[in-house]
């Protein structure tokens, strides 16, 4: 019986490995293309899937309360931003901030640094608002801004949810779970910097 | 106790390395993000010097305990990502390689000296060398499939060899797996030398 366990627990991760594999699926020519559309955008873009994983990481660092306060907050949030993308796009600045959430936000897990709540919770819905303006930059065909901003919606839960998720967890149950964050958070932080950096000097393609 | 904490993280490697298997796929799929992704992975690897240098890293941690054993680690990448943006503006470093290979050298003496510097020096020296590990990765990554993914690739894959210097360090609650990591160190060392001996032109 454990051995079953150990090997559903040790099969469900490769699982979920193989998952991006039905990505392929034709349901984007569906009349929930749209829908699909707005939920992998965020998900198979780095400069967006993360800094969120960061976030995750960040609120479950911050306590329960504050990453229970982050799951409804962060989606809307993300959700008002696309809508403000779709509405008044062409704000192409929005890069700095972007670059920012990188090093800010690595900065903050690897670190482990405790924020006021208020401040902390004003940094996530700041940060949404930005990151789904990013993803409101989009052509999309009538009728279907809906299913779209759903899909974006749901991306950022999902990311939000799973990645607090398992941070609690992992620090929770293992003795190295802080220490892992922390490096998470170091490589993200390096990441940033180097995007920021390559970014800034001119030579885009990230 | 050291049954339960270690099963975890044999897990985590052989999901690691399992994962790994579907990137070695893609081997020749140097485009976009998954191209881009790989190259940064596998260009630590590929370099001989870099692979050891980051694995003395994670051995030298280990060997000077706590705070050591995560701060080095956590603290390289940062410092490496710094070189590396000196290599993305192209700006020149004098004796590239030659640093590279010295950091193998040194890293790998401090190990099989089991040398316990203060914390301070022992990160200055790590930083000093991670300035030049990243300025070579720096320098290629302009041209690589996806110039982010590339950078996220060479940061994790610096991370895991750090790790699996670390896990090598484990061994040292036995008085014979300090012995080990000690040898590791002069073999690292060794090789250093070559490294530095190549990048000189002597051999």
């Amino acid at each position: 019986m454990s051995r079953i366990n150990t090997l559903l627990r040790s099969g469900l991760p490769l699982l979920v490995l193989l998952v991006p594999e039905s990505a392929h699926a034709h349901l984007v020519s569906t009349r929930f293309g749209e829908f699909y559309s707005g939920l992998l955008h965020p998900l198979t873009t780095l400069v967006h899937l993360v800094p969120w994983l960061a976030l995750a990481m960040f609120a479950s660092m911050q306590g329960k309360a504050f990453a229970r306060r982050s799951l409804p907050l962060f989606p809307l949030a993300v959700a008002f931003g696309v809508l403000l993308g779709i509405s008044f796009g062409g704000l192409q600045s929005l890069l700095i901030p972007n670059i920012l959430s990188f090093v800010v936000l690595g900065g903050l897990v690897a670190l482990s640094y405790p924020l006021p709540r208020a401040v902390g919770l004003t940094a996530v819905v700041l940060f949404a608002i930005s990151h789904g303006y990013a993803n409101g930059d989009v052509d999309l065909a009538d009728g279907s801004l809906t299913l779209y901003v759903a899909g974006v919606t749901t991306a950022a839960y999902l990311v939000v949810a799973l990645g607090a998720g398992a941070a609690v967890a992992i620090s929770e149950r293992a003795a190295w779970g802080q220490i892992a964050l922390r490096a998470l958070g170091s490589w993200i932080l390096a990441a940033g910097l180097i995007y920021g950096g390559f970014e800034l000097m001119g030579v885009s393609g990230a | 106790m050291l049954e339960s904490t270690s099963r975890p993280i044999a897990r985590l490697m052989i999901l690691l390395v399992l994962s790994s298997w579907s990137a070695v796929s893609m081997a020749h799929a140097e485009v976009g993000v998954a191209g881009g992704l790989l190259s940064g992975l596998m260009h630590p690897i590929y370099g001989p010097d870099h692979l050891l240098a980051m694995v003395a890293v994670g051995l030298w941690g280990a060997q000077l305990g706590t705070p050591a054993i995560y701060l080095l680690p956590i603290t390289f990448p940062v410092v490496m990502a710094l070189g590396g943006l000196l290599g993305v503006a192209g700006m020149p470093l004098p004796f590239i390689e030659v640093g590279i290979a010295l950091s193998a050298l040194a890293l790998g003496a401090m190990v099989a000296a089991n040398l316990r510097p203060p914390l301070w020096i022992a990160a200055a020296l790590v930083g000093l060398f991670a300035i030049f590990h990243g300025h070579a990765h720096g320098t290629e990554m302009p041209d690589a499939a996806n110039p982010l993914a590339y950078g996220i690739g060479f940061i994790i894959s610096t991370g895991l060899l750090h790790l699996t210097g670390i896990l090598i360090g484990l061994m040292i609650r036995w008085p014979i797996g300090a012995l080990a990591i000690r040898v590791c160190g002069a073999v690292i060392s060794g090789f250093g030398l070559f490294f530095m001996a190549s990048s000189t032109g002597l051999a």
